[in-house]
């Protein structure tokens, strides 16, 4: 655990809370006989990460990869899926030596320093209000679909009204419930996984060939090198969520364990799926075609292979597998802010506790708010964007705190679980997820620029002499 | 002086729970777990409501611990804050090796003590619990047994003269201990009826099992019948057995 003594105070004299004294399999120990429990296994961090990631991958993306990238796109997402892994060996490293709430705004704030940190951290917790927002309005494209197929014509788009609603209604939900959803979050997961698990599996037998059906012919790449790359840079969106389990991984039992198993098992599973799914999706259509279905161009795949009760079941797939997403990200906001509160770089009041349901309403109302302004604004591709460009912004600093950490090897740098193929992987890791940036589109760059100099100004103005434990 | 028998006592103590009347004396001879427990709905981090509630969880416990030192017992705490109270719970009796949890409601001091037994099983532990609590002072103890269909006389003399015996061994005095017998339908029914006319209970936990699952554990079903404090005495945990399962 990071020592030394944090110093400084915020504007408002509020100094960072006190580290934990031990960690432990089973709880967190603060002094005199404090404890903090441990609550989530491994199966429930699965479902976080997978739950997180497998909404946007399968139901949102399909139709916009192929149409940028052609059947290529299924090279896009197995780009980044290396990519994630690549980062979330290192997060999984850190997070066995330091198994705190926060993730990655925790450890590079301890290894890389508190401005570092203070960027990153409020760039985690906007990034996760992008890619809530995105979630949502692919959720939106999803509901709109369904009123479609029960014949509802109505005189305006649904999409963002529907995203609103929802926006609006997860936030209430997640202040106002006090029922524990964790055990319905893994059976979602469980139940999304199995439909698309029997799904998949048609799709790639019909692909082959298997049932005598004629497959969509085509070039690999139609539009040459550059797209599969800026593809990878749009979808990878879809490997936010193994970032997600870190921010809670001071509620994970046996986190030498379970933390890196949760973390790399999620990233690994999801890439298999998504690849699959590219690859039954652009042979039962072709890449072209599929393009012009857009969001919910996987229904359409479903349909084709398996008639009205496919489209039926991607379509219910679909809303859970968003709405899923959605939930997850607004909690995991909510968490970091906690983490920049308890650290006294958002104010203490951020993370209160509401006495009467016993739920963080500042914190999920800075997530929820948010969310409403951009779901409105009803941008799939730049709400994604901007929400991998500030995660990856951050994967790449979580290599770099991994190589410096090791580097100095303070004391109490003691982890479980070791990264293979240092230092040449994390390297290889951080200069990856800033080359992605590369490929986004301007506006998403300059939104996430303008966020990180907002973020380093709030820094100095609000926190500027706050200097985390860990440090040297 | 035999050997203080440790008992969890968990209280929710920012949701208005405290220590019932007649539970310090009830305890007076046992060295209590006394668990703070704050149970928090999962959107919030546990670190979170540490930093708001601690030092009211801790002002409370420091309260209640000098309630039951002041009764004689002695007493170890910790303030958990959690996602999962039965999961805490059963932390807390595997790492500070509790003989029983107590399901704490109000009593007056304890003179008459209830102890149904339901087998052979779990006795030596039901043994050092009733005797090393009771043991020091002057409450009467009655070993209850509800008789099953296939049970003989024979088999219950065995049983509870066995019970007897072992609580004498363990600094109990046989004039304080009586014994009944009873065959109705239904045992958590019976028990709690005879439960009435005493001032606690001590019970086993039963094997969990499809009956449990299905209708919870008598234990349970006892305590919520009968308004006073009940014991439950707990099964022996295997030594490696995993603190946090899975």
């Amino acid at each position: 655990m990071p020592d030394g003594v944090a110093t400084g105070e915020n504007v408002e004299g509020e100094r960072p809370e006190d580290e934990p004294r031990a960690d432990r399999d089973a709880v967190t120990e603060h002094d005199e006989d404090v404890q903090l429990e441990r609550t989530i296994g491994l199966v429930g961090g699965l479902a976080i990460g997978v739950g997180t990631m497998i909404g946007a991958g399968i139901f949102v993306f399909p139709g916009l990869a192929a149409a940028n990238a052609g059947p290529a796109a299924a090279i896009s997402f197995a780009v980044g899926g290396v990519i994630a892994l690549l980062v979330a060996l290192p997060t999984a490293e850190l997070a066995t030596a330091m198994p705190r709430s926060g993730g990655g705004y925790y450890f590079i704030s301890r290894c890389l320093g508190t401005a570092g940190g203070a960027i990153v951290g409020l760039g985690l917790w906007l990034g996760l209000v992008f890619a809530s927002a995105f979630y949502l309005v692919g959720l939106g494209h999803y509901v709109t679909a369904v009123l479609a197929e029960v014949g509802v014509t109505l005189p305006v788009s649904p999409v963002i009204p529907v995203g609103l609603v929802f926006a609006v209604l997860l936030t209430a939900l997640s202040i106002l419930g006090t029922e524990n959803t964790a055990a319905l979050q893994n059976v979602i997961v469980g139940l999304l996984l199995l439909i698309l698990g029997l799904f998949l599996t048609f799709g790639v037998l019909d692909a082959l060939g298997v049932f005598g059906r004629a497959t969509a012919p085509q070039q690999l790449f139609p539009r040459g090198y550059f797209p599969v790359l800026s593809t990878a840079a749009l979808v990878f969106t879809s490997y936010l969520g193994f970032a997600q389990v870190a921010t809670v991984a001071g509620e994970i039992k046996r986190p030498a364990r379970n933390l890196p198993q949760a973390m790399v098992g999620s990233v690994v599973l999801v890439t298999v799926f998504y690849v699959v799914t590219i690859f039954v999706a652009t042979s039962s259509f072709g890449a072209d075609k599929l393009g012009t279905f857009g969001e919910t161009a996987m229904v359409e795949v479903a349909r084709n292979l398996l008639g009205l009760p496919g489209a039926v079941a991607i379509l219910l797939a679909g809303l859970l597998a968003t709405f899923s997403s959605a939930n997850a990200s607004i909690l995991s906001a909510s968490r970091s802010v906690y983490a920049l509160s308890r650290d006294a770089l958002l104010p203490r009041r951020a993370s209160r506790v509401n006495l009467r349901w016993g739920t963080p309403h500042v914190a999920l109302l800075a997530a929820g708010g948010p969310i409403v302004v951009l779901v409105a604004t009803g941008q799939v591709e730049v709400l994604a964007e901007v929400a991998s460009f500030l995660h990856l912004v951050m994967y790449g600093l979580i290599c770099i705190a991994l190589l410096a950490v090791r580097r100095r090897d303070p004391g109490w740098y003691d982890p479980s679980f070791r990264t293979p193929g240092s230092p040449v992987l994390p390297a290889v890791g951080a200069l990856a997820s800033f080359a992605l940036i590369a490929f986004m589109r301007g506006a998403s760059i300059a939104i996430g620029v303008i966020i990180m100099v907002l973020s380093y100004v709030w820094y100095r103005y609000y926190a500027g002499t706050v200097r985390l434990r860990g440090e040297v | 002086m035999p050997e203080r028998p440790a008992v969890l006592v968990p209280v929710r103590v920012l949701a208005g729970e405290s220590i019932p009347e007649g539970v310090p004396e009830l305890l007076a001879h046992a060295h209590v777990v006394l668990l703070g427990v704050h149970v928090i709905p999962e959107q919030t981090a546990p670190g979170q409501a540490r930093m708001q509630f601690e030092e009211r969880g801790n002002r409370k416990l420091d309260e209640y611990e000098a309630v039951f030192e002041d009764a004689g017992a002695t007493v170890e705490r910790r303030l958990v804050f959690t996602h999962e109270a039965q999961q805490t719970v059963d932390r807390m009796i595997y790492e500070h090796d509790c003989l029983a949890v107590l399901v704490p409601n109000a009593t007056s001091a304890p003179e008459e003590v209830l102890v149904p037994v339901r087998g052979t099983v779990g006795i030596d532990r039901l043994a050092t619990v009733v005797a090393g609590l009771f043991g020091p002072t002057d409450a009467a103890v009655t070993l209850y047994h509800v008789v099953g269909p296939e049970e003989t006389d024979e088999d219950v003399t065995v049983l509870l003269e066995g019970l007897s015996d072992r609580l004498t061994e363990a600094g109990l005095p046989a004039d304080r201990i009586h014994t009944a017998t009873a065959s109705p339908e239904d045992t958590v029914d019976a028990i709690a009826a005879m439960a009435e006319d005493f001032d606690a209970v001590v019970m086993g936990e039963t094997d969990p099992s499809l009956t449990t699952y299905l209708f919870g554990m008598p234990a349970d079903a006892v305590a919520d019948q009968f308004l006073g404090p009940v014991l439950v005495v707990q099964r022996e945990r295997p030594d490696d057995a995993e603190t946090a399962p899975e």
